[in-house]
């Protein structure tokens, strides 16, 4: 039985694998796995049941005492509001007449979106919901392929997690006594890097399938000079205002990041009375659409919350430590390894949970390796976070626990299989990779910046 | 022989961070060496186990072994748990261990802790924090109206009585907010760990005394079924480390604060001292927040009072005994 | 069996009742934040308690919301074999995923939030902010009242399904369609 109870994370991790596939709600799964395998524990005498009342003290402490996770119901709030009042709809609508030479130009709109958006917000949550809530409607619409449309969507919409302000940078800084105010610089330009990798694989791949992109055809939209200016101009000038309310409460030192979601709903709501579209049925419309949103993405955390905990209390941890410090190969090797370990978390963790699991672990072993020639001693642990952060932003995108998925899932409408999504990411991962391959070889890319500006 | 202990131990900071979080490593060390590897503590950097502001509870009923942290952050749960880490304009550390160790401040912890199932031990401890990185520099007491700083604890209050506001951001924002301008000023630690954090990068005013937190002890907590269940070997071999540790701590802080400094300086930082009459501000309204505070809680007050009686006492020594710097 | 469903109604109303009227902290939340922005710039007033007010309103927003959540069927699946799956193994993946993980979960977390909540009533625990909100317990107490009302969730979700499998045992195929059908939402 102590083989059993040795492997048993392994175990806990299988399972997992498997019965997400039954289509029971991915979250319950999750919390159910936990309390079962925390049974079993207990009866190998590896596991105290008092100890699931930790599952509860996380719930509490890293759920709901959890400032920053405020952004997240307000964005989705916004969202909501933007699609019923029109808004985002007809931006979307003037962006496709403009760009209907461009392959895939809807495709890319939503790219820059979520790129604009990154700004705005330090979690992923709150940009990837967002950003389906708005734009997924209207490429459906058009005739995009679904896997196109949601992975773009997704990829766009974890972009908020790197580009700064992000709360990811901000406790790997902690985790690694790192500056924060480098890793927010240093993330800049790998972010938009790979923002560009996506325009880049989107043009190239409606280039060649332009039945994946439909662009609108030449007798839609308004005819001539005059008419087209006046679609511009309206359908610019709401989106833009709410952009400039958000951003601007933020860069002029009105509200923090997660404030600035608060100023953007209530941005939103504005938005919808000048339209006059803002009625008691629209308000309660939007209540109970939104409600529901947040509580899928709410109860995920809930059930991730306490399988990572069992997991980790069953020893995950060192299992997974014992698997790499077994391997006896040079820096290169050590920092390829340590990449390859994050990224295959990644498919079943989130990105917290994947940092507390390694960064004890690596941290020290990076410090020790000599890059000298490849990177400098001082940029040694910044140009690593930021490896490790791209490679973060993956995890969300991996198959079959990347979470942004499960969020595009609870949102997208019911034609929109998981099965499409998870095809539609897989060239995206792609991307993310050689996004990371080119940070782990040119660590200008994400050191340049940084000494620009602060030394 | 002793059975071997395997202790679950849930760290406040990162591991990583000098001084404040990286003393848990070298316990955690030590308490290996000593005891010839019966007792092991398994670190777990914050929230890995559980967030750290539940460990008050998770020792108490066991569900986690021990957590390293101050009692201070206890102040919800106890509000007397508050003299046992630092109080706003504490003393040095000899004056700080005396009254803490022979000045009654370790039975009314030990009793406060043992109702609680808990077993309490000092084991570290950090040189004074510094008192803050302001964006403007600040030149009287009016400066203070309408300050935005980000500040935890009693010293948040002693603020606001200066007609600043006490700000309690999300982790993820302090360092945008700061730079953006959002808030005004923030508390972090001393100028090792700040260097390494990069304050200096968002603001440019370094002020100094950390009249919010001088000298402050550290603790490991363990849950008293688990303590109690270790042999009387074990128990003594893990106090012996943390008394150890004390002075390894505070001779690691002392000694790397000054090169910090000069880096710190080199970067365009202006270091300031607050003038007699802001600390004076300072120290006055702090009086304020003690009244309240006594008043609100009668353990609180015990404790209070069995420190300012010491310290009172101590004077007649402390002006006495050494030469005056 | 009609007194099956019957019952999972009832439940399910009063579901529907707390997640429709917590679902408006969601604007109070909007207003709290907006205040606080525009009072920190404008009057500098201590914010504390609006910081913490703000997530204690987000607290009940989620909290009060997860049963409705799973009678509305917004909780997540990965649909990729299920959709090919008769509607009565359906029925049965449904029964045995809230019998043995959904009701247990959630019992668990009732227990153990019941104790997080007493320890935070008996000890007159305030936030540990000094400058934040008191009564701790009340918004600690969230966390079991949320996840009974989503075992409520279950219990209904749960008559409704054995109701079904009666009627497909019945001989009767109507009458599946009698309770929202999870697959197509
Ligand atoms: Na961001
Ligand atoms: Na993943």
């Amino acid at each position: 039985m102590t083989f059993v109870a040795e492997y048993l994370p392994a175990i806990m991790f299988l399972t997992l694998a498997l019965l997400l596939f039954t289509g029971f709600p991915v979250a319950f799964i999750l919390g159910g796995i936990s309390l079962v395998f925390g049974f079993i524990g207990h009866e190998l005498d590896v596991f105290n049941l008092v100890e699931f009342y930790n599952i509860t003290a996380r719930i509490w402490g890293s759920v709901a005492e959890k400032p920053i996770l405020v952004a997240i119901p307000m964005f989705i709030f916004m969202g909501t509001m933007l699609e019923k009042s029109g808004v985002a709809t007809e931006l979307l609508e003037c962006l496709q007449v403009l760009l209907r030479r461009v392959p895939g130009g809807l495709a890319i709109s939503v790219t820059v979106m979520g790129t604009v958006m990154a700004a705005t917000t330090g979690i992923v949550g709150a940009s990837v919901i967002m950003m389906s809530l708005l734009a997924l409607p209207v490429m459906l619409d058009r005739g995009y392929d679904k896997r196109l449309a949601t992975a773009t969507i997704a990829s766009s919409g974890t972009l908020g997690i790197l580009i700064p302000p992000s709360i990811m940078l901000v406790i790997l800084a902690n985790m690694l006594a790192v500056s924060v105010g480098t890793l927010f610089i240093a993330a800049l330009l790998p972010g938009l890097m790979l923002a560009g990798l996506y325009v880049l694989f989107i043009l190239v791949l409606c280039w060649f399938k332009p039945e994946l992109a439909p662009s609108i055809g030449s007798d839609e939209g308004p005819r001539g000079a005059v008419n087209l200016t006046v679609m511009v101009i309206k359908s610019f000038l709401p989106p833009v205002f709410l952009m400039f309310i958000v951003l601007g409460s933020i860069f002029l030192g009105w509200a923090t990041p997660t404030e600035a979601s608060g100023v953007g709903a209530f941005g939103a709501v504005l938005l919808a009375a000048m339209k006059g579209k803002l009625t008691w049925a629209t308000m309660r419309e939007v209540v109970a659409e939104f409600s529901m949103t947040n509580v899928m993405i709410f109860m995920i955390f809930l059930g991730a919350t306490a399988f990572s905990y069992v997991f980790r209390s069953l020893g995950g941890d060192d299992m997974i430590e014992s698997v790499f410090t077994a391997l006896d190969i040079g820096p290169h090797g050590v920092i390829f390894i340590m990449l390859a370990v994050i990224f295959l978390l990644g498919f079943f963790f989130d990105w917290i949970e994947i940092i507390l699991i390694v960064l004890p672990v690596f941290t020290p072993i990076v410090e020790g390796l000599d890059l000298a020639g490849h990177v400098s001693a001082e940029d040694l642990l910044p140009w690593f976070a930021i490896a490790v952060a791209v490679n973060l932003q993956t995890s969300y995108l991996t198959p079959p626990f990347g979470i942004t998925l499960f969020y595009m899932k609870g949102i997208a409408p019911p034609g929109v299989r998981m099965g499409h999504i998870y095809a539609g990411i897989i060239p995206f991962v792609g991307l993310q990779l050689i996004g990371l391959a080119l940070v782990v070889l040119f660590p200008q890319i994400a050191m340049w910046l940084p000494h620009l500006v602060y030394d | 022989d002793d059975k071997k202990v395997r202790l679950k131990v849930q760290s406040w900071f990162p591991t990583k961070v000098p001084h404040v979080g990286s003393q848990i490593k070298d316990i955690a060390a030590s308490v290996r060496a000593v005891t010839g590897g019966s007792v092991s503590m398994q670190l777990f950097e914050p929230g890995a186990l559980i967030p750290p502001a539940e460990c008050f509870d998770s020792v108490s009923n066991g569900a986690v072994d021990a957590c390293w942290g101050i009692s201070g952050y206890y102040y919800g749960k106890n509000p007397a748990l508050a003299v046992f880490s630092a109080l706003p304009f504490g003393p040095r550390w000899p004056e700080l261990l005396a009254y803490f160790f022979e000045g009654g401040g370790k039975q009314q912890y030990d009793e406060i802790y043992a109702r609680n199932n808990i077993k309490g031990l000092i084991c570290g401890g950090t040189v004074a924090e510094a008192s803050g990185w302001f964006r403007n520099e600040i030149k009287s007491v009016e400066d203070f109206k309408g300050i935005k700083m980000r500040i935890f604890g009693l010293g948040g209050k002693v603020i606001e009585k200066l007609g600043g506001s006490a700000q309690l951001l999300a982790a993820g924002d302090i360092f945008p907010a700061l730079e953006l301008g959002t808030i005004d000023a923030t508390e972090f630690a001393m100028p090792a760990v700040d260097l390494k954090l990069g304050f200096y990068q968002v603001a440019k005013h370094y002020y100094f005394p950390g009249w919010h937190q001088p000298a402050t002890l550290y603790e490991v907590i363990f849950n008293m079924d688990k303590w109690k269940s270790m042999s009387k070997t074990q128990q003594a071999q893990i106090e012996a480390t943390c008394g150890n540790n004390i002075g390894r701590a505070i001779a690691f802080g002392e000694a790397n604060q000054f090169e910090a400094m000069k880096t710190l300086k080199a970067k365009g930082v202006t270091i300031h001292q607050w003038s007699p009459e802001i600390l004076a501000a300072f120290k006055t309204a702090w009086e304020e927040v003690v009244v309240e505070e006594s008043a609100k809680s009668p353990e609180f007050k015990q404790a209070y009072d069995t420190y300012t009686a010491f310290r009172k006492e101590y004077r007649l020594w402390a002006d006495n005994g050494y030469i005056k710097e | 069996m009609r007194h099956l469903l019957s019952v999972s109604n009832i439940l399910k109303r009063i579901v529907t009742a707390i997640g429709n009227v917590a679902a408006w902290s969601a604007v109070l939340l909007m207003a709290v934040i907006l205040f606080d922005v525009v009072s920190r710039r404008f009057f500098s007033v201590g914010s504390s308690e609006l910081q913490e007010l703000e997530w204690h309103l987000h607290t009940v927003l989620f909290m009060f919301c997860l049963g409705l959540g799973y009678v509305r069927n917004a909780h997540v699946r990965i649909d990729m074999l299920w959709e090919n799956l008769g509607p009565r193994t359906k029925c049965w993946i449904e029964i045995i995923g809230i019998l043995t993980f959904m009701m247990p979960f959630c019992l668990v977390v009732i227990y153990y939030g019941g104790e997080l909540t007493h320890r935070s009533f008996i000890k007159g625990e305030v936030s540990s902010s000094t400058t934040g909100l008191p009564y701790r317990w009340l918004i600690k107490s969230a966390i079991p009242i949320g996840m009974s009302v989503l075992l409520m969730a279950g219990v209904a979700v749960l008559l409704e399904k054995i109701h079904t499998l009666w009627t497909f045992a019945q001989g009767d195929d109507d009458g599946a369609g009698s309770g929202p059908d999870l697959a197509e939402t």
